[in-house]
């Protein structure tokens, strides 16, 4: 491997191994990213009237593989550039990240057969009982590579968490790593934000995978056993909404976890941990694990308590983020001697697409709003904004924070400036053509709209346009990235 | 509803890009910052913050949709989702069995009357929703397997209401629907 900075700093050969699987993972996700984006683009163009040689099922066959693969890629991409980051403090295995990467790679490979070949078309949370009524759409087999790239896929990502964490555990006791001996006044060890948010994130990880194995487990009872054992679907949905919830928001925490790290590289100011930021950090721990139940208003049969624990939770898990992360964001920011590149302007765009989003979020985790914006265009419109114009923007700015010092190649201003100015005006357009639509009450997830809600249609019109100019700016960023990774590999 | 919550959610956008436009010009000019200030500042954020939440948790929770046991409906009628269609009946609901011959796409209802719809499925989940006739997501709930979900709905106006499926079900979820008309 070539010329390695203190970017990653972590000792001689270990360092080389890390950049590589580094390296291996970001350039898959530079290669996938394009090609789900498409699978986005082909649905609203078809949605826009424009390509009904399409049938529906080929539609909801992509749509299925395009928001499997979005939360998963970004979810692996958030694992591997935290593991590099984590390096400069505990020594994650890079076997086991290699392990993870080839079950994700065979899940990939599974996923892509059951939904291209196959035409599976069950959504990216496959409700139950769904992937096994596929009125005649899609074979056996296809069901069976979904759970079975579930299966393998969360094997691996149980295996890369936990390592994460026993990484961590090597060096800091769980109490340690988790801050609370700030609660108590002490201050050492010092423990740095990201072992902190690392580690509430990698626990949130192995409790949705907890759920999704629960759910595994029962789906198999039920389809393999043959005792007549039906499951409960609330049960069930209660679990994969716990267990989707989980990994979207911990994507979103890998990335606050980076803003920590890395914005202080840009403007000198050190982002050290405090009682606030435990304080935050443990309560958004809590809270994570009951705020799913916002997914379920429209389940009446739910009890009315939890509907209510859901919007207060949902409420309450935002005081941290907005009141300790956003907040200390803008603090660190302010009247410093910020250098502007591309990194630092992705991560605080990022910050600023978190909490653009999570008004939205919050907005429709109210119960009263849900009854008119659950299931409409309103709920893709505020996870695409905490996801592509915040997550998605903290990873990529991060990760070009890493390959641009690490090969050395000076970053162009006017392609910076191109890349940020697309992005922004194409990602901002393509969202508010959903904000949009959601308002009307425009369901999500039809390939074709009826009379009833037509407008429908023309929003996904004007989007075509800002999403031709988001993937212009993701191109150019993909190329600029592109070519540090592969010089990188090449010396 | 849907316009309030998108003029909250518009309000507060404008102020979150301001306060970033802010803090980015900021760095034009480096200064020194006072983090007592700005520990101030961040308390009151957190009160105001904490303030408009509260007010938001009172004003909406008595909103809730889920229909109190003590009131009685003047109409029931039995909503079952099938791929792809809903069957809207009075007295008894379709089976699997007798679904082609119990089927009934169309309900009428009195203008002013308060509808309580069960709903449930004979297979995955769908979403019940109903639409006014100029097109407005008025109420919703789920279908699940093995529930019956109620609904009550007061229709204060004439005309077609569309029941269209609001839950991913399969290939024609788009095309599930069924009518209420009032009457």
């Amino acid at each position: 491997m070539a010329s390695l900075t203190t970017t990653v700093a972590a000792p001689g050969v270990y360092r080389a191994r890390l950049v590589r699987v580094t390296l291996i993972w970001v350039l898959t996700a530079l290669v996938l990213f394009p090609v789900l984006a498409i699978l986005g683009l082909l649905m609203r163009t078809e949605q826009g009237g424009y390509l009904q040689a399409m049938s529906p099922e080929f539609f909801y066959a992509i749509m299925t593989l395009h928001g499997l693969g979005m939360v998963g890629l970004w979810f692996v991409a958030g694992m591997a550039v935290i593991s590099v980051l984590l390096a400069t403090y505990v020594k994650p295995t890079t076997t086991v990240s290699w392990i993870a990467y080839g079950a994700t790679l065979t899940g990939v490979v599974l996923l892509l057969a059951a939904t291209l070949v196959g035409r599976l078309g069950v959504g990216w949370y496959f409700l139950y009982p769904l992937p096994f009524h596929s009125g005649g759409t899609w074979p056996g087999w296809a069901t069976a590579s979904l759970f079975a790239a579930l299966a393998i896929m969360g094997v691996g990502w149980t295996l890369w968490a936990g390592d994460l964490l026993f990484a961590i555990a090597r060096r800091y006791r769980l109490s340690h790593a988790l801050g609370w001996h700030y609660l108590g006044g002490s201050t050492t060890p010092e423990v740095p934000p990201i072992i902190i948010i690392s580690t509430v994130s990698l626990i949130g990880v192995l409790a949705g995978l907890v759920a999704a194995v629960v759910i595994l487990v029962l789906v198999a009872l039920e389809q393999l056993g043959g005792s007549g054992f039906t499951n409960d679907a609330l049960l069930i949905k209660n679990l994969t909404f716990y267990f989707g919830h989980m990994v979207v928001n911990v994507t979103m925490y890998l990335g606050v976890a980076m803003v920590y790290e890395v914005i202080p590289a840009y403007n000198g100011r050190p982002w050290k941990t405090n009682t606030l930021v435990v304080f935050s950090w443990n309560l958004v721990l809590l809270l994570v694990m009951v705020a799913y139940l916002h997914h379920l208003y429209m389940d009446f049969a739910q009890p009315r308590w939890l509907q209510v624990t859901g919007q207060l939770s949902s409420y309450l898990i935002s005081v941290p983020a907005a009141v300790v992360t956003i907040f200390s964001t803008l603090v660190l920011i302010y009247g410093s001697t910020m250098r502007w590149r591309l990194p630092s302007v992705m991560l605080f765009l990022g910050v600023m697409g978190w909490a653009i989003g999570g008004v939205a979020a919050v907005i429709d985790s109210t119960v009263a709003v849900n009854t008119h914006f659950h299931n409409t265009l309103w709920v893709p419109a505020h996870f695409h904004t905490y996801f592509v114009m915040g997550v998605v923007l903290m990873i990529l700015g991060t990760v070009f924070h890493l390959v641009t010092e690490l090969s050395n190649v000076p970053e162009s201003l006017a392609l910076t400036k191109t890349i940020i100015g697309t992005v922004g005006v194409g990602g901002y357009g393509f969202l508010l053509m959903f904000y949009l639509a959601g308002v009307a009450g425009v369901p999500r997830r039809y390939a074709v709209y009826p009379a009833e809600v037509a407008v429908g249609t023309i929003y996904a019109k004007i989007s075509l346009i800002f999403i031709a100019v988001l993937l212009i700016g993701a191109l150019v960023y993909i190329w600029e990235t592109g070519r540090r990774c592969l010089k990188l590999f090449s010396s | 509803m849907p316009l309030t919550a998108f003029g909250v959610f518009l309000a507060s956008t404008t102020i979150i890009l301001i306060v970033f436009a802010i803090v980015a010009r900021s760095t034009n000019v480096p200064r020194d910052i006072s983090y007592a200030g700005a520990n101030r500042l961040r308390l009151l954020f957190f009160a105001s913050l904490g303030v408009i939440l509260l007010i938001f948790l009172v004003l909406t929770l008595p909103d809730l949709p889920y229909p109190v046991e003590a009131s009685t409906p003047e109409r029931v009628v039995l909503a079952t989702g099938k791929q792809y269609a809903w069957s809207l009946n009075e007295g008894t609901a379709p089976t699997v069995a007798n679904w082609d011959d119990a089927f009934n796409q169309k309900v009428q209802v009195s203008t002013g009357a308060v509808v309580e719809f069960r709903v449930t499925t004979l297979d995955v989940n769908h979403g019940f929703s109903l639409y006014t006739p100029d097109g407005h997501l008025m109420a919703q709930t789920q279908a699940m397997p093995g529930y019956v979900n109620r609904l009550r709905v007061k229709f204060d106006k004439p005309g077609n209401y569309t029941v269209l499926c609001l839950e991913f079900c399969g290939m024609a979820h788009h095309g599930m629907r069924g009518l209420v008309e009032v009457r």
